[in-house]
């Protein structure tokens, strides 16, 4: 034992108010090798106020990934953020968050962050570190150097007090900003302009619908904000006394959304505005409106069921049943506007859709105008074109970038990287050296949004207050500070605020607003009130919408593509990395994708068909020639995809951006054309066709899952919806013959039921997992030996409906907490044990890894740590204090997250009673988006777990092995296909 | 070399101790170059575990869901091939079995160094190897104790107690042999090493009396651990609930198969030692006859428990039970199932023919195929069990990886060197059990 004085060098990089003064050193006297580096344990000796060890701190905030602004609460342990959970009090997300959201402290905690200032040195041509002081010198004494008109502010969806304050900074300089978002829905826009005249993008209610029929919209993944989709998703997932909503996916490759539709239907791509007029005509023809069709009965007259069943290859009988269950629900929905139907005539489908709404009378009812989403107001396309051309022309002196990334998100026909090298002076405002900060003069880093002060509008009636949950891990200042703290180096900007610090900017901006929210309130009181909740919500004037006369000029025409290759590329936007921007966090590069469960790489979608005629398996390579160039990729066969399309998805193929995006996978952005939209200029993502050649090599494409259907085996189970409760075998809990008579439980029996009517495959409950209980990533090697950690994973089965299309089941699989567990009599060392509460413990420090319990888990959910996961400073920042760390050689497993579990009880005795159901929420059903998941005590009969449990389509998986599981699964509702 | 000049006249007691006396004689450069080698072999398995121990399990070729794979099959293998030494040492004791008077010896020793080489393995598998002792019961300040219901320390008493016990028999039956040596050699340090180990020998009537009976009682209590070291070595998988493993027919199949594997080692083992040595007189061809007649016998045992199994998992109507079985005859793995249907049940057919069992290069051609087959019989209970249980969304293919094919590597070393260690130092042959059987001196006709 040796106790010696330390520097406490590791105890200042913590925290800088922490006064260090004793180490203990440890007894790592173990056999040599064998044994781990010391870790110090640093004590607080002067502890700051109000902090107490052990006891979490949680504070409201906004979340800034995408442009969806959930709200959030981030749980705070002795001064770090380690936990992300959404705020129930928003209303945007109704407390749940996506996995996006849960990594977003892999972006605080990214070790690629910048740490401080940069400035590009023309010597050794890099980007050098300097001094605050200095960076903003040089970019004032740039500002006042400049001529007037000849700056430009690029920055993604800011919709709040900072988009006032850039505005008032670029005002005397006369600069232009540009709100840049990738996926910026303009032909949603375009298409209420010449329907409804309003150029916005309503609030879609999807919780509110009953028949949801999507065009193309990928509402689970990507679309508008997929937590807010995805609530709305599970209310129509309900099933109550056999009765259930229904959704009809249209989209050339069954994507995660279309796969958790009740029916996917594949049109020729493009045709998608056919589909929906054919629908509006039979409503008319067959005398379903709701609201008289006035100029739309001769806008669809031409499109009678069979001509669209000759244009899009979907049967006119289909169109028939479509029409009438649409328009025979009691409050439908129809949308568009994703990627897949983003083709050069965008706008008429989506014009089409608003026909259907229109014709259902959904406009004011599932379609809100009255709460327009702030995406709507973001630059378009061609605003973006013409901004590249103007930079291109010399006509930019200065590019000010706020955590956008256009050379990486725009088409590489535009060749940005280009027309940036032509501005004299590019300062970055971003945290990452991406492909465009990276290519900048001087880099500002701002702070995290998790470490700044700001708000957010994600749409009319909501703002969200970002507020930072802790000090910054870096030299960093947020957006707002540099600016103001730059103005007043300046000449020309000296005045331009009062305030020294965004913070008081950001508190005078609310000011006004609390005199018009909380009158009398005092502002005090309305800010902690605010802090408190996270969002202010306000309730919007009704409008009013009526039909514009301009929906007679629309031609509906065929889309045109470019190429003239055998397959349509279809780019889809990624729910991990969506533009790219998110491509940088382990956690998500690590989440399997739930179609392919690929990991860490990018891979081509093709039909069994084409790629038997061309004699391609899973992982051989192709050469995808599109005009714009060629790139190589691994296939991924699938049946859910049209035979004469292909797909990929974006996000991938950095060559910058850290250690955990760059040189991963391809970036098709980088090769499609800067097609565009007809009607509106959006971004048009399929544009292409393209020709695939063989290059005869393959290899491993890296996935948690080999097999593709489950066989003979009950895994995941559906039943026909007609058929609830009429199955003979729906339940015998527990009443198998046993050797031993039942384990009983007094207080509690933790369980779980999982409803695969709602479980989406979003893959959310796995990083939220990851982020509480400490579970290292390790990385594509790693994966390529299946040696992924994660204690949940989403299995994937392609099975078939009766009438042969595919039916693409998920099905969450973690630990079941047996019973009749088989880990636990196999532990020669009782490392694995069954506690009182019906838990599998698992005690790590007494495991000596004979990894026998992993061998007899019937439902291989045990992890093996076949190494010491070591995380790059700060990422182990993050480390949940509050779960063990594990090291090499131990066995590690799901525990319903005991640590909630025992806080929970905690707090509980201290009031002298049993814990309530749903005060302690695990997390991965603190993070499902869709509520499959429900955790409770089956003791009590009550609880939302014991009842789900009893469902009628509640089962067991494996239950004849008689592990008596504590997880009930809800079988997966199958209705009539259209 | 001078001492072959009683190579030619029949055995006579004289011969036999001075051919064994001469075994043990100072080795020759050819035991050299056999033994520097297999220390080398032994030392880079020792490189192996030490890298394995300090980066972690992942070295190995493990991936879910396939937590055991080449340790786990090499420690069962090891086990088994201990078990025929056994059974010719004691068993065929006890029935009076003639044909094992000469290899017997050999056989035990081969007992001993495959257990102590399959002793290591539990250890090299664990994921923190430097914690096996929390696998032995012993009283401690935390209070922690085993878990009687896992196999796994079914399996630390098992093997433990053998180790025990076959060695306290071999060196028991090695008392008047070392004796007899120690009456030969003259130098010093061995002189006084043999002494040591003869435990005061005399040879009187008293001690034979004593001898033979402590002889025959140990030659009973091993008899037992025959069967039973091996069941619980198969319980390992029986009690697991992985179909493939959860089947009442281990116990007898894996005895069976062990005993199997022994002979065929045994055999491997012998025709080398019975040339290098020159002991064609003592390790003839009926011994090899008789041991080859087992073979057939445990073969057909092994080949009725192959088809036991496909036939009850059929019967059954489990599809995990079908599923498993079906994808050992036709999946990933299906070579390694068909190396080892060949080479145990289709390549013993030949010891059908007498020939072939008096043939010497058949027969150790013949023997190292099985030994082949039976490594491969344990790896796919082993591996392709676990790549194929129950759940589709969690299967897997197991791949060998360098480190787990060294230490195997390094295992056998180990066992070799201790076997090459033993022939120049012990009397590989009993001497004692040797004269027992040869005619009295002249008391047969003109004698």
């Amino acid at each position: 034992m040796s106790r010696k004085e330390a520097s406490g060098k590791n105890g200042m990089k913590r925290r800088d108010f922490l006064k260090v003064l004793g180490v203990a050193g440890g007894t790592a006297a173990v056999a040599g090798s064998c044994s781990q580096p010391v870790e110090q344990i640093i004590p607080y000796v002067i502890p700051p106020e109000n902090v107490i060890p052990g006891i979490p701190d949680f504070y409201a905030t906004t979340c800034r990934e995408c442009p969806s602004g959930c709200g959030l609460v981030v749980k705070n342990r002795e001064g770090r953020a380690i936990k992300v959970e959404g705020n129930p009090k928003s209303p945007v997300n109704i407390g749940r968050t996506c996995a996006v959201g849960q990594a977003s402290l892999q972006g605080l905690y990214n070790p690629d962050r910048v740490r401080s200032p940069l400035r590009y040195n023309d010597e050794t041509q890099r980007l050098e570190p300097i001094g605050w002081e200095l960076g903003e010198k040089i970019f004032a004494e740039k500002i006042d150097s400049l001529g007037s008109g000849r700056v430009v502010y690029l920055g993604g969806n800011l919709s709040g007090t900072y988009e006032k304050l850039v505005d008032r900074f670029l005002e005397p300089l006369g600069g232009r900003r540009y709100a840049y978002e990738t996926f910026s829905y303009e032909p949603i826009r375009k298409a209420n302009s010449i329907v409804f005249g309003r150029d916005e993008i309503p609030s879609y209610r999807i919780d509110e619908a009953d028949y949801l029929l999507s065009f193309g919209a990928d509402y689970l993944e990507t679309w508008l904000s997929a937590v807010t989709n995805a609530v709305g998703y599970s209310k129509i997932r309900d099933v109550d006394h056999g009765k259930t909503g229904q959704i009809v996916h249209v989209e050339p490759r069954s994507s995660v959304t279309a796969s958790n539709a009740d029916t996917w239907i594949a049109a020729k791509p493009g045709t998608e505005q056919y589909l929906a007029l054919g629908i509006a005509n039979v409503m008319i023809s067959r005398g379903l409106n709701r609201v008289s069709p006035g100029p739309l009965a001769k806008v669809v007259s031409n499109y009678g069921p069979e001509k669209v069943a000759a244009m899009t290859g979907v049967s006119a009988d289909t169109v028939e049943k479509i029409a009438r269950d649409f328009s025979g629900s009691k409050k439908s929905l129809a949308i568009g506007g994703g990627a897949a139907s983003s083709g050069s005539n965008a706008t008429e489908t989506m014009v089409a859709v608003n026909i259907l709404n229109y014709l259902a009378g959904n406009v004011g009812k599932t379609v809100d105008f009255s709460d327009p989403l702030s995406i709507s107001y973001t630059a378009g396309f061609d605003d973006m074109k013409r901004l590249v051309e103007d930079m291109r022309s010399g006509r930019v002196d200065m590019l000010i970038l706020d955590g956008v990334n256009p050379v990486f998100t725009l088409p590489g026909e535009l060749d940005v990287a280009d027309a940036m090298r032509q501005i004299p002076f590019t300062v970055s405002l971003s945290s990452f050296l991406d492909e465009t900060s990276g290519c900048s003069h001087l880099v500002l880093p701002q702070s995290h949004f998790l470490e700044s002060w700001g708000d957010y509008s994600p749409k009319k009636s909501v703002t969200g207050i970002v507020q930072p949950v802790m000090r910054p891990v870096f030299n960093t200042k947020s957006a707002g500070d540099i600016l103001i703290s730059v103005s007043k180096k300046t000449d020309a900007l000296k005045n331009a605020f009062s305030e020294k610090k965004y913070y008081d900017y950001l508190r005078n901006a609310w000011k006004k607003e609390a005199e018009v929210l909380a009158p009398g309130q005092g502002f005090a009181k309305f800010w902690k009130n605010l802090l408190v909740e996270g969002s202010v919500v306000r309730k919007p004037a009704p409008v009013s919408v009526s039909l514009s006369p301009k929906v007679s000029s629309v031609s509906f025409r065929y889309p045109e593509f470019r190429g003239n290759g055998d397959f349509h590329l279809v780019a889809y936007p990624s729910y991990r990395f969506l533009d790219g921007r998110t491509a940088n966090r382990p956690w998500l590069q690590e989440l399997p994708e739930a179609l392919t469960t690929s990991v860490w790489d990018s891979w081509l979608e093709i039909h069994p068909e084409a790629a038997s005629r061309m004699g391609l398996e899973d992982g051989s390579y192709v050469k995808v020639d599109l005009p714009g160039g060629s790139f190589h990729v691994q296939v991924f066969v699938y049946e859910g995809i049209r035979p004469d399309t292909v797909a990929v998805a974006l996000g991938q193929g950095h060559t910058s951006y850290g250690r955990y995006a760059k040189g991963r996978g391809v970036n098709p952005f980088a090769f499609l054309p800067a097609a565009a939209d007809r009607l509106s200029g959006g971004f048009s993502l399929l544009s292409t066709k393209v020709n695939l050649s063989s290059t005869g090599k393959r290899d491993l494409l890296v996935r948690t899952q080999y097999t593709k259907t489950q066989g003979d085996r009950p895994v995941a189970q559906t039943v026909a919806l007609d058929r609830i409760g009429h199955d003979g075998h729906a339940h015998h809990n527990g009443k198998h013959p046993d050797f031993y008579p039942e384990k009983k439980y007094s207080k509690y029996r933790w369980g779980m039921a999982i409803d695969l009517n709602k479980c989406t495959g979003c893959g959310a409950c796995v990083t939220a997992c990851a982020a509480e209980n400490n579970i290292p990533f390790v990385g594509k090697k790693q994966m390529a030996k299946r040696r992924e950690m994660n204690w949940i994973r989403i299995e994937r089965f392609f099975e078939k409906n009766s009438d042969g299309s595919l039916d693409v089941r998920f099905l969450p699989m973690l630990c079941q907490q047996c019973g009749n567990a088989p880990c636990e009599p196999v532990c020669p060392v009782y490392a694995t044990y069954h506690n009182h509460e019906g838990l599998n413990g698992m005690i790590y420090n007494r495991c000596v890894g004979t990894r026998y319990c992993a061998n007899n888990c019937t439902y291989k959910v045990r992890r093996f740590n076949w190494y010491t996961y070591k995380l790059p400073e700060p990422l182990n920042w993050q480390l949940n204090p509050d779960v063990t760390v594990r090291t090499k050689g131990v066995m590690e497993k799901c525990t319903f997250c005991v640590q909630r579990i025992n806080r929970g009880k905690d707090l509980a005795k201290d009031d002298g009673r049993l814990l309530r159901d749903g005060e302690v929420m695990t997390a991965c059903e603190q993070a499902c988006p869709s509520r499959a998941i429900v955790f409770g005590n089956l003791v009590d009969e009550k609880s939302r777990a014991s009842v789900l449990s009893h469902d009628d389509r509640g089962y067991k998986v494996f239950e004849e092995i008689n592990t008596k599981p504590a997880i009930t699964y809800l079988k997966k509702v199958k209705r009539e296909r259209v | 070399m001078s001492h072959h000049n009683l190579q030619n006249t029949p055995l006579t007691y004289a011969r036999i101790t001075e051919d064994v006396v001469r075994m043990v004689d100072k080795p020759s450069a050819k035991w050299w170059a056999l033994f520097i080698p297999t220390v080398m072999l032994v030392g880079l398995g020792a490189m192996c575990f030490f890298y394995q121990v300090s980066e972690g399990l992942g070295v190995a070729g493990y991936r879910h869901p396939v937590f055991w794979g080449v340790y786990i099959t090499d420690f069962v293998f090891w086990v088994g091939i201990a078990h025929s030494g056994t059974l010719i040492s004691a068993i065929l004791y006890l029935f009076r079995a003639r044909f094992r008077m000469s290899i017997y010896r050999i056989a035990e020793a081969m007992t001993v160094f495959a257990v102590l080489t399959a002793g290591l393995f539990p250890i090299i598998h664990l994921g923190r190897p430097w914690n096996f002792l929390w696998l032995i019961p012993y009283p401690n300040s935390r209070e922690l104790w085993i878990n009687f219901k896992s196999p796994l320390v079914w399996d630390v008493f098992a093997v433990s107690t053998y180790l025990t016990v076959s060695s306290v028999f071999f060196i028991v039956g090695m008392i008047p042999d070392i004796a007899a040596i120690r009456d030969k050699v003259k130098e010093v340090p061995r002189k006084i090493i043999y002494s040591i180990l003869s435990f005061g020998w005399k040879g009187s009537n008293r001690e034979w009396l004593h001898y033979t009976r402590a002889y025959l009682y140990f030659a009973a209590l091993a008899t037992p651990l025959v069967l039973s070291v091996h069941s619980v070595v198969s319980w390992d998988f029986a009690m697991g609930n992985v179909p493939g493993w959860h089947t009442t027919i281990f116990p007898p199949y894996f005895v069976a198969g062990a005993i199997f594997s022994g002979l065929a080692m045994v055999i491997t083992l012998t025709i080398p030692i019975r040339k290098i040595f020159h002991l064609e007189d003592y390790i003839t061809l009926d011994n090899y006859d008789g041991m080859a007649k087992l073979i057939i016998l445990t073969s057909g045992i092994v080949g009725y428990a192959y088809a036991a199994e496909f036939f009850m998992a059929w019967y059954s109507g489990s599809p995990y039970e079908w599923g498993q079985f079906v994808y050992r005859a036709t999946g990933e793995y299906a070579f390694f199932y068909w190396t080892m249907v060949t080479c145990n049940c289709v390549v013993p057919i030949a010891f059908w023919w007498e020939k072939v069992r008096k043939n010497i290069k058949a027969l150790f051609v013949i023997s190292i195929l099985i030994n082949i087959g039976m490594w491969f019989e344990r790896f796919n209970i082993i591996v392709i069990s676990l790549s194929r249980d129950f759940d589709p969304g969690a299967w897997g293919v197991y791949k060998i990886s360098l480190v787990e094919a060294g230490i195997t590597v390094g295992s056998f070393a180990w066992f070799f060197m201790f076997f090459l260690l033993f022939v120049k130092t012990l009397p590989a042959v009993s001497i004692a059990e040797m004269k027992e059987i040869l005619p009295v001196p002249n008391r047969s006709k003109g004698g």
